[in-house]
């Protein structure tokens, strides 16, 4: 029995989309936002860092903000201390005395409540920055950014994010998706397309976060949740690739599961219960038609291929020690040995499963690339690339298996 | 229309074209792959020609002429294991696949016939196997199984001459060829040196099937490759 064949719709979907974003990149829109000139304008912008249990990574992250390349005077950095019971509060006193810097210390509430706090702390800024505080900004990221809000209908702009200091295979694997994420947002911006202003890094309009009521929790995404407000609301949620942002990512499996369950599931409970009428919707264009159905048909598809695979090879593995008991495992292993010497094209394992999966591979790889090369992100990602394609589809299937099974149950797990 | 509209449509094309390549090019493979196994069958069947000429002009002395040049036979081997990947790419009821299997049948069938022949002729001792199976499902639960054995045997016995014929395939000289031997239709059945056995349970009972003495492992074997 062969099931390869409930691949293909998948398949389809994913080069469909890929072609899309070909399509969509060199459309004018695209050319234009990465054509655009960074402003001479330098509006009042508050960065709020919201934080918490945030000790070793804190100081860093402030101090990549003290750096930018931003008239002093027109830059106010605020320091939510969300009721840390380790050492951030401190940290972030030692910078009490930099004229720039405005530390809150409150009870803990959750993120949203820290970003709001900040939000109010700068009544007279026109742009509101958030960063997180395990991320570090470029010098030049947040003047990168304000000539995305030209446009007075942009409610919000997104930076180009990579994985700060990536060594291991699983950071590497992280930034290769990060950078492939920098062209995705590049691409969906232009047709406002985008469904979430990350918390590494984004600016927004500081009227449109007012009127719309500030942050939620959002099922432990605010940023998602935010910005599918935004879009109800008719705002343009814009993109810098040239706004680079470096942040900390998982350095576990575990730790990794439980972030992409916690973003799985966030979009899931947001999609369902609170923005459902977005889905399909033509109002909102290719976040409504496209970019949301997709998103489900990704969850979908990333399990219904794992158990495809996993059922196929258990088949495989059954039908083979089935016809090869009896005889010698030594001489079955050497079957699977591969020869040396000339290849014969007659064997080639070429079958439209392959070609399909080939070129939706290709496709992610060539978006890597454009990734990278539109935001100039420093370092290679070649072993990022090689890990990706090899570590990615073990792992994924996990996260959305378990935020799937959490949505269904309604289980619902701490931040951390 | 809008951007996105015109996006999403020359996106869908993109999509369609790409597919409609893939699905061309695997069967523009799946065509050269049918085409080669032709030009092999070709000069499988010349080199029949060639060997029963051969055979007829050396009547004299015969086996001084035929014995050392018979590669034939692992000719045919790969021309087996080449429509064997073919029938499961295009499957065992495409018609070049069953014409292809026809010819080799046939071809089988001779080289069958040329090594009886050698042997009286030439007083050899060919070990020889006959293997009869069904593609068709559930009509022979342990063809899958003997196969892979005779494909272990014929590893470890260079010396030993396999050769498999589909019980169903539609050719008359086939259904002679098992009429001939006598062959029920219980599979998998095989004619080892001229003995019926029907069935497979295990890999020692096959083994134990041949004349003792007969099969000699490949360490210790000093005939030229006679594989199938």
């Amino acid at each position: 029995m062969d099931l390869t064949i409930l691949a293909y719709p998948f398949l389809f979907a994913a080069i469909y989309f890929e072609a899309f974003l070909l399509v969509t990149f060199l459309s004018r829109p695209a050319r234009a936002a990465r054509a655009r000139e960074i402003s001479t304008r330098t509006p009042v912008v508050a960065m709020v860092v919201p934080c918490y249990n945030e000790e070793n990574t804190v100081g860093g992250t402030i101090d990549s903000l003290i750096k930018l390349e931003y008239p002093p005077d027109q830059l106010r950095i605020i320091l939510v201390n969300d009721g840390s019971t380790d050492n951030t509060g401190a940290v972030m006193d030692a910078y009490r005395t930099h004229p720039q810097v405005t530390v809150i210390h409150k009870e803990n509430g959750g993120k949203d409540t820290a970003l709001n706090a900040g939000i109010a702390a700068a009544p007279e800024a026109e742009l509101v920055g958030c960063l997180d505080a395990d991320s570090f900004v470029e010098a030049n990221a947040l003047k990168e950014m304000i000539s995305s809000f030209d446009d007075p209908k942009v409610g919000a702009s997104t930076a180009a994010m990579s994985v700060h200091n990536a060594k291991s295979i699983l950071e590497r694997m992280q930034n290769a998706e990060y950078i492939l994420g920098i062209a995705l947002r590049h691409i969906l911006a232009s047709i406002n397309g985008l469904y979430v202003t990350p918390g590494p890094f984004s600016l927004y309009r500081r009227d449109a976060l007012v009127s719309l009521g500030g942050f939620r929790s959002g099922h432990n995404t605010e940023d998602m949740e935010m910005a599918l407000r935004m879009q109800r609301a008719g705002l343009i949620i814009e993109n810098a690739p040239g706004a680079r942002v470096f942040t900390k990512a998982p350095k576990t499996v575990p730790a990794l599961l439980k972030q992409r369950v916690r973003w799985t599931t966030g979009f899931l409970r947001n999609m369902l219960y609170d923005y459902r009428d977005l889905v399909g919707n033509p109002k909102y264009g290719a976040l409504g038609m496209l970019v949301l159905p997709l998103g489900f048909l990704a969850i979908i598809g990333g399990i219904g291929m794992f158990f495809l695979v996993i059922f196929q090879a258990g088949l495989q593995l059954f039908d083979t020690y089935a016809i090869t008991s009896g005889v010698p495992l030594l001489y079955t292993l050497s079957t699977f040995i591969p020869r040396f010497g000339p290849v014969e094209w007659f064997y080639a394992p070429v079958s439209l499963f392959a070609l399909f999966a080939v070129v939706a591979l290709i496709g992610s790889i060539l978006f890597m690339i454009v990734g990278r090369r539109i935001s100039h992100t420093p370092g290679s990602i070649g072993l990022g690339i090689l890990a990706y394609m090899l570590v990615y589809g073990l792992i994924a299937p996990f996260w959305l298996m378990r935020a799937a099974a959490d949505v269904a149950t309604d289980t619902r797990r701490s931040w951390r | 229309m809008s951007l996105f509209t015109r996006n999403a449509l020359i996106a869908l094309l993109i999509t369609v074209a790409i597919a409609a390549t893939i699905f061309y090019t695997v069967d523009y493979l799946n065509r050269q792959r049918v085409e080669e196994l032709r030009a092999i069958e070709d000069q499988l069947a010349t080199d029949t020609l060639s060997i029963e000429t051969q055979f007829a002009l050396l009547a004299e002395a015969p086996c001084e002429g035929l014995s050392e040049n018979n590669a034939f036979s692992g000719e045919l081997g790969g021309l087996g294991d080449r429509l064997a990947f073919t029938e499961e790419k295009l499957g065992a009821t495409d018609p070049e696949v069953l014409r292809i299997k026809e010819r080799y049948t046939l071809l089988q069938i001779r080289d069958y016939l040329l090594t009886k022949r050698l042997a009286k002729t030439c007083d050899l001792t060919p070990v020889v196997a006959l293997y009869f199976y069904s593609n068709v499902p559930g009509e022979c639960a342990d063809c899958d199984r003997a196969g892979y054995a005779l494909s272990y045997l014929r590893q470890t016995y260079p010396d030993l001459r396999v050769y498999s014929f589909d019980y169903n395939l539609d050719l008359a000289a086939l259904k002679t060829l098992i009429a001939v031997e006598k062959i029920q239709d219980t599979l998998p059945a095989f004619v080892i040196q001229g003995k019926r056995v029907s069935g497979f349970t295990s890999l020692e009972e096959l083994e134990a099937t041949f004349p003792k003495g007969l099969l000699v492992p490949a360490a210790t074997s000093t005939a030229t490759s006679t594989d199938n």
